[in-house]
């Protein structure tokens, strides 16, 4: 934010804009004046703790317009899913575009995330020279259950020591509090942005949403809890939206273009079940149990990611925030190779097929899209299907 | 028996290709007396069912039966018809949806009481989640199965890790996944016995454990006859065809059939009977089944392929030794990793088996995972772009075979 600039709702989402467009921005800053930066992949990660521990936590992202050649140079493709963002991400981390990172946390989350964890962890053992982070895989079960529960706590305890040994300091109860008392602030704020969002009309964009949501990602907690209070201040003038609702389900999304192409069409996206939207900030951290268990606990039960068992809880979900969103019209979009997700897609449309909501599906989705006037047609014929039946 | 053609297919090959196919019938009988019957995912947990005296069916098993069949592409419109990818994997999930004894090999699979399989990878959890609804059975997930590539922590792993792997696999895996694996597959066993009502005891288990090694090891002596003796006794798909008594492991009756294998491969070497008399040069074929051009390179330049991916899997990844007499960790330590796949692995079983070349199936605008270290250790290796006895192929093998191999 400019210096002793009032922050407006417009000023601020100015401000969420630019750390959406400048993902390094706060993180270079921060290293800047001597802190330590962490970076992680996926809603897995336990940002609370690295907050604890005095530095700065940043979601890694991959450019679908960015370059490739590198790490195509360095990789050798085998078993990999969704190859354009594994190695998108790999040519920022390999060109210098990631250079600020002190650490890098992988989760065990999808195929493509793991194997990322695998090729930088080869590289690194190949040529020590490289200038990548240092790396720790958190690793976790793909069920539910308790005891992989307990398995997942057993790992976030070993995150924590070497979060301590990163930082140099003890992580501490009171410090846990207080960083989840920040991020339980940034999702309750979040979902007030959801609920504006939703509302009947709705007065914020899905393409709004996604910048609002994903930037407190690359930004201090407490920074952008205070751009999400300068933003809602003015929630009561927001313009309202017409035009058809839609919800959106599918592959990460971690660039604007498929919204934006959505909304282009006279759409407003109302909700979405994606981990770079709304699945971020549904569930809190219960404030009343030891904060290091409730953190461990959060993760272990949070809104569920396609990656987990099992397949009936991610279609409740989705169904659920379909109805509570009011949306008309569902469009589920997977990216080529995305194996997590693709399977999913036939019990959702069943579902919503029984209750009367029409989709669409935009399968095998290149990450970068160069030809969105199919899209275009298909978006075009879901809303005069829902304009048909009103 | 040598022919001109070569010796004939091996009676103990032909015993284990027979008995697979009256399995699934006495199967088939066995659940219709009430009986259950399993589905689980290769290397997940099988053998723990056979000692179990349950029958199962491993699921890449019946997949390769599938396409055998050449029942994939069909199977794969059934996949698309119900909006899922045509995905190999799935295949099974194809037959039971499309429900018809009529077209599906062997007359399709009983009812399961149950499906297993890991959650490890994107694919494999998502299906056998949907076919386990399709049949209206249970699916048990259990975490951290066997990858096909390395696993944590031993990323890179050690050279020559396939000589740790019977007796200091423990070095190999990380314990921390698999205390959470050995406590996954207790679970597994109480789950089935409640739902099955029959029994396993430690003493049923370490005895399943102790006949799996027998088999191994047996299989590991075939395997050494078969790479040192010139010309190669045995055809690479009679070692494939044998392969087929993996899924027995654990048991009397699969110890037996590799022994039967053993003696008769050990008879043919003393007899000195060639599968391919014409043998001038020796190939790997980086494969799980009998390439389709194999005729033709034998009778064309008398190159065999006298390995694959499959030559030395049972004796360098399925014996398991116990360690501080714990079975049950030893059993759950080999399903969460078998091998680690490696190009000095394949490189040292192309050069046991006295190998001239190497084949492979590469899109050739994708650097090799092998190549550049089979070079080096002067092991040519030829890329193929699939696996089909057509023009191109061969222009590609001639080329190979006559710049690389003959000159």
């Amino acid at each position: 934010m400019r210096g002793g600039e009032r922050l407006t709702s417009e000023t601020a989402f100015e401000e969420i804009q630019r750390h959406y467009q400048q993902r390094d921005l706060a993180a270079r800053e921060w290293r800047g004046n001597g802190g330590k930066v962490v970076g992680y992949f996926c809603d897995a990660v336990p940002e609370e703790m690295i907050l604890a521990a005095g530095l700065f936590a940043i979601r890694l992202s991959g450019d679908p317009h960015g370059k490739t050649d590198v790490a195509r140079q360095n990789v050798i493709p085998r078993f990999t899913n969704r190859e354009d963002f594994v190695h998108s991400i790999l040519n920022m981390l390999l060109t210098g575009e990631y250079d600020f990172l002190d650490y890098l946390v992988i989760p065990h989350t999808r195929d493509s995330i793991h194997r990322l964890y695998q090729l930088i962890a080869m590289m690194k053992d190949s040529d020590p020279s490289l200038n990548l982070p240092e790396l720790f895989f958190l690793d976790s079960v793909h069920t539910t259950f308790f005891s992989g529960g307990l398995y997942n706590r057993d790992r976030m305890l070993e995150l924590k020591e070497s979060l301590e040994e990163w930082s140099g300091k003890e992580i501490t109860s009171e410090a846990l509090s207080r960083a989840i008392n920040i991020t339980n602030e940034n999702k309750a704020l979040l979902k007030r942005v959801a609920s504006l969002r939703a509302a009947e009309p709705p007065c914020i964009s899905g393409v709004e949403a996604l910048q609002i949501i994903s930037s407190s990602m690359f930004m201090l907690k407490e920074e952008h809890n205070k751009l999400l209070r300068g933003f809602l201040d003015g929630a009561d003038k927001f313009p309202v939206r017409n035009g058809i609702r839609l919800f959106v389900s599918g592959s990460p999304l971690d660039s604007l273009q498929l919204f934006e192409i959505i909304e282009s069409c006279g759409a407003t996206i109302v909700a979405d079940d994606n981990c770079w939207g709304n699945r971020y900030s549904n569930v809190p951290i219960d404030t009343s149990l030891d904060p290091f268990e409730a953190i461990a606990d959060r993760y272990h039960n949070r809104s569920p990611c396609s990656r987990m068992y099992p397949m009936s809880r991610r279609l409740e979900h989705c169904l659920q925030n379909i109805m509570e969103a009011k949306a008309q019209g569902v469009v589920f979009n997977v990216f080529r190779h995305d194996a997590a997700e693709i399977w999913e897609i036939p019990d959702k449309t069943k579902a919503l097929e029984e209750k009367r909501i029409p989709s669409v599906y935009f399968r095998n989705q290149p990450y970068l899209i160069t030809e969105p006037e199919p899209l275009k047609t298909s978006i075009g014929e879901l809303i005069e299907t829902i304009q048909r039946s009103q | 028996m040598t022919s001109e053609r070569g010796a004939a297919q091996l009676e103990s090959a032909n015993a284990i290709r027979a008995y697979q196919r009256e399995w699934l019938e006495d199967t088939r009988q066995r659940v219709k007396q009430g009986e259950p019957f399993a589905i689980c995912n290769g290397d997940e947990f099988e053998e723990v069912f056979n000692i179990m005296d349950i029958p199962v069916i491993v699921i890449n098993y019946w997949n390769s039966i599938i396409a055998t069949k050449r029942m994939t592409e069909y199977y794969g419109d059934v996949l698309i018809n119900r909006g899922y990818p045509a995905n190999y994997f799935a295949m099974g999930l194809a037959s039971t949806i499309d429900n018809n004894p009529e077209t599906a090999p062997w007359g399709g699979l009983p009812k399961p009481a149950l499906i297993i399989g890991g959650t490890k990878s994107d694919t494999e959890m998502k299906v056998l989640e949907i076919w386990a609804r399709e049949y209206g059975c249970p699916f048990f997930p259990l975490d951290f199965g066997l990858d096909a590539v390395p696993e944590l922590p031993k990323y890179p792993p050690p050279p020559r890790w396939w000589e740790m792997m019977a007796d200091h696999w423990d070095e190999l895996i990380d314990p921390r996944r698999l205390d959470l694996r050995v406590e996954e597959e207790k679970a597994l066993i109480n789950f089935i016995e409640v739902t099955t009502g029959r029994k396993l005891s430690m003493a049923k288990l370490e005895q399943g454990l102790e006949l799996l090694n027998e088999q191994e090891i047996l299989w590991g002596k075939a395997r050494d006859l078969i790479a040192e003796t010139i010309p190669c006794p045995v055809s690479l798909r009679d070692q494939l065809a044998v392969y087929q008594a993996q899924w027995h492991r654990g048991t009397i009756r699969g110890r037996d059939f590799i022994k039967a294998y053993y003696e008769e491969v050990k008879e043919r070497v003393e007899k000195g009977v060639a599968a391919c008399p014409n043998e001038k040069l020796r190939l790997m074929w980086m494969a799980g089944t009998p390439p389709s051009w194999a005729k033709w390179a034998e009778e064309e330049y008398g190159a065999v392929c006298v390995a694959s991916l499959f030559s030395s899997i049972p004796i360098d990844s399925y014996y398991r030794a116990t360690i501080n007499g714990d079975v049950m960790r030893a059993l759950a330590s080999r399903h969460m990793v078998l091998f680690l796949e490696t190009p000095d692995w394949r490189l040292k079983d192309a050069e046991i088996h006295q190998c001239n070349g190497v084949v492979e199936t590469a899109n050739p605008s994708i650097p090799s995972f092998n190549k550049q270290l089979f070079e080096e250790a002067g092991m040519p290796l030829c890329q193929i772009p699939r696996d089909r006895d057509d023009e191109e192929v061969r222009a590609i093998l001639s080329d190979f075979i006559e710049t690389r191999l003959l000159s």
